[in-house]
């Protein structure tokens, strides 16, 4: 290298060809991955950005034009998009809470020795491998009281006076797809929070309990100050993760009964590929987006002010 | 009463036995050191006073109290670890202060007793900072606040200073033993470390694969090794030993003749079957070399000199047997050359060659 450098700075202008090749070799080594991302990400990102702002319903063959913040306006006095925000907080917030206080408990389990130990870690992973799609349909099944066993266990425990499908019950409807999605996403919390869990020292607990501490305090004292950092980087990727899942939702209720369980993203999803109207979808899209923006910088600004502090 | 009593004690972990029926009576306010091998479990032991490894066997007594099925919060015991085990997310004040608020101790008293230790070891300027702030020694010194600022029935220390850099370590070392005059507590304090060992020790526990081989105050064990192991590990340099047999008495007394020839006219008293196999040792600053050898001294060739500053250690050989003697002052001699050496007989170790028991 230093001497072919030196034989271009001796020779500057002999060979023009091999200087612009030398400048533009990194440009052509990333040359293939720019292009991947840009034409299957970049592109279709802004040209879905645009349809936001033009009337495009995929029956109509007349739409297409431009219709400026008319899409936005039409949402500022869309009912149901308020309804399915007010869905998304509660389905977003019931499942990340009970994924992890689940997901945390196992973790604690799992981190203390006991035969077996190893065979329990690797069926705890298991609900991940399922695709989400399966899951949902196998809990849809397991609600319902004509194939499934759920409603029937409830019965006979008193929680229900007969056996119904409270996918079915508007005021119940939204804890169907909870429950599957806090079976699904339990081994998330619980593979990050056994990871943070053995990275603590043994000898701090030993130091805590000699000190007078017993099981909860040592909890309380050691170790979640000890995963505070890797808990709130879970839950945010979960969050946001978690309120633009719309998987479960629209294989066990399609948003029902009577938009009961519509979230924002089963909303955009019906809107684009049932309604077939595209520039209100995306019109929605953009408005999720900036709100996920925004609780994502909220947090990250906490995250930072809490690791100033400590 | 003795503070803490240890009444054969076993230890298993699954099949393998470590602690093999360990007694030991600690009095009030004696600084107790154990020293042995590695494996030899001294930690293993440390850690069932504390609470923190389960008895498999015999009983240990704190303060007349049978505590083996008592969690370490009832202990009252005060634990300093080698790795420190500081809490990194609170500052030096809250590490010292844990154990106070624990036990609902009024704000200003603990306020006083942070002060107090952390003055004590010189810890004022930096009770506000966190673990990661903090130098090696500093974090030693915390992890001591952390066992002073209350009154524990005993200190329990687990290789304390083994982290630290040679200098830091004897400053720490003097600094151990000030504190215990000062606060008079039942210490028991784990090491490998002979001069540790020999300096902060009212007495010596010296113990070798789970058992204890002897225990003594510090003279005792440099002087009277009860068996051939505590000889040889005891001291620094080394013990040299010889293989030895005793030959036909001579007016009373035995005679011994090692392998290449020296004889020994033996220690009076002692009485010994001829042809009794043992081992003799003697320990390196007890050899006499040139000079101070004096009449019907041996030849020896000198193999190597190691000059400590103090003095050296100087490796010389009869036939072919390597040894050690100190040599106090500047020595003249050099490898190859010629030396003079002498074992007096008032010096001599005396160990059964088989069991390696004491003799004399
Ligand atoms: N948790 C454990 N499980 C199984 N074996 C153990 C355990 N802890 C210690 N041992 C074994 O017990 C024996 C004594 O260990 P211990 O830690 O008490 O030794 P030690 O004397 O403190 O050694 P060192 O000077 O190296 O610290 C060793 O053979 C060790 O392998
Ligand atoms: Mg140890």
């Amino acid at each position: 290298m230093t001497a072919s450098a030196s034989l271009e700075q001796a020779q500057p202008d002999r060979r023009p060809l091999k200087r612009l090749g030398l400048r533009v070799e990194p440009y052509l080594y990333s040359a293939p991955a720019v292009i991947i991302v840009a034409t299957v990400m970049l592109v279709p990102l802004v040209i879905g950005m645009t349809y936001a702002f033009r009337d495009i319903r995929l029956l109509n063959p007349f739409s297409g034009g431009f219709v400026g913040l008319d899409n936005f306006r039409r949402l500022a006095a869309d009912g149901d998009f308020y309804l399915a925000l007010k869905n998304t907080v509660f389905w977003t917030a019931a499942s990340v809470f009970f994924q992890f206080t689940l997901g945390l408990i196992l973790a604690l389990l799992l981190n203390r020795p006991f035969a077996g130990r190893g065979i329990a870690q690797a069926l705890v992973f298991l609900p991940w491998a399922v695709p989400s799609f399966l899951s949902g349909l196998d809990w849809a099944w397991l609600f319902n009281p004509v194939v499934g066993p759920i409603p029937h266990w409830l019965t006979a425990l008193g929680v229900m006076s007969q056996p119904e499908n409270i996918l079915s019950d508007p005021d119940l409807a939204m804890w169907g797809p909870i429950v599957a999605n806090v079976w699904w996403g339990i081994p998330f919390f619980a593979i990050t929070m056994l990871a943070a869990l053995q990275s603590i020292p043994a000898d701090i607990y030993e130091a805590a309990s000699i000190d007078g501490a017993g099981p909860f305090e040592r909890f309380r004292a050691i170790t979640l100050p000890f995963l505070a950092p890797t808990i709130a980087i879970a839950v945010l990727l979960r969050t946001v993760w978690i309120a633009n899942f719309a998987d479960l939702i629209v294989v066990m209720t399609n948003g029902g009964p009577a938009d009961r369980t519509q979230i924002v993203a089963s909303y955009i999803f019906t809107t684009a590929f049932r309604r077939l109207d595209f520039g209100y979808a995306s019109a929605i899209a953009m408005v999720l987006l900036v709100l996920l923006m925004i609780y994502s910088l909220l947090i990250v600004i906490l995250r930072q002010t809490l690791l100033a502090r400590a | 009463m003795a503070a803490i009593d240890i009444r054969a004690v076993d230890k298993s972990f699954q099949k393998l036995k470590v602690l093999h029926s360990v007694d030991l009576s600690i009095d009030k306010g004696e600084f107790i050191v154990l020293v042995g091998p590695s494996g030899c479990g001294k930690s293993t032991l440390l850690r069932m006073i504390a609470g923190l490894e389960e008895v498999t066997g015999g009983e240990i007594v704190i303060g007349g109290k049978r505590v083996n099925d008592l969690p370490p919060k009832e202990r009252n015991l005060a634990m300093v670890f080698q790795s420190y085990a500081l809490y990194p997310h609170m500052t030096v004040a809250g590490n010292m202060s844990y154990s106070l608020r624990l036990r609902k101790i009024a704000k200003e008293k603990i306020a006083t007793a942070v002060a107090g230790a952390a003055d004590i070891l010189g810890l004022a300027p930096l009770v506000e900072r966190r673990p990661r702030q903090l130098s090696g020694g500093q974090r030693q010194r915390v992890a001591m606040g952390r066992a002073i600022v209350r009154e524990p029935q005993a200190f329990l220390w687990d290789e304390p200073l083994s982290n630290l850099d040679a200098r830091l370590r004897e400053q720490m070392r003097a600094e151990i033993k000030k504190l215990h005059r000062r606060l008079g507590a039942t210490s028991i304090y784990v090491t490998h470390d002979q001069i540790e060992a020999m300096t902060l020790a009212d007495r010596i526990v010296a113990m070798e694969a789970g058992t204890i081989q002897q225990i003594g105050s510090p003279e005792d064990l440099y002087e009277r090794p009860a068996n051939r192991f505590v000889a040889g590990f005891i001291g620094s340099p080394a013990m040299n030993f010889l293989d030895a047999q005793a030959a036909p008495a001579n007016a009373g007394h035995a005679r011994l003749v090692t392998e290449d020839g020296l004889t020994f006219e033996a220690i009076p008293g002692l009485e010994l079957p001829s042809s009794r196999q043992l081992t003799i040792g003697i320990r390196p600053e007890h050899v006499l070399l040139g000079e101070a050898a004096g009449e019907g001294a041996k030849e020896a060739t000198v193999d190597l000199v190691e000059p400590t500053g103090m003095g050296a250690i100087v490796h010389f050989r009869f036939a072919d047997i390597s040894h050690q003697a100190y040599h106090l002052g500047r020595a003249s001699w050099r490898a190859g050359d010629s030396v003079k050496v002498a074992l007096p007989t008032e010096r001599l170790h005396l160990f059964d060659a088989t069991d390696g028991r004491r003799l004399n």
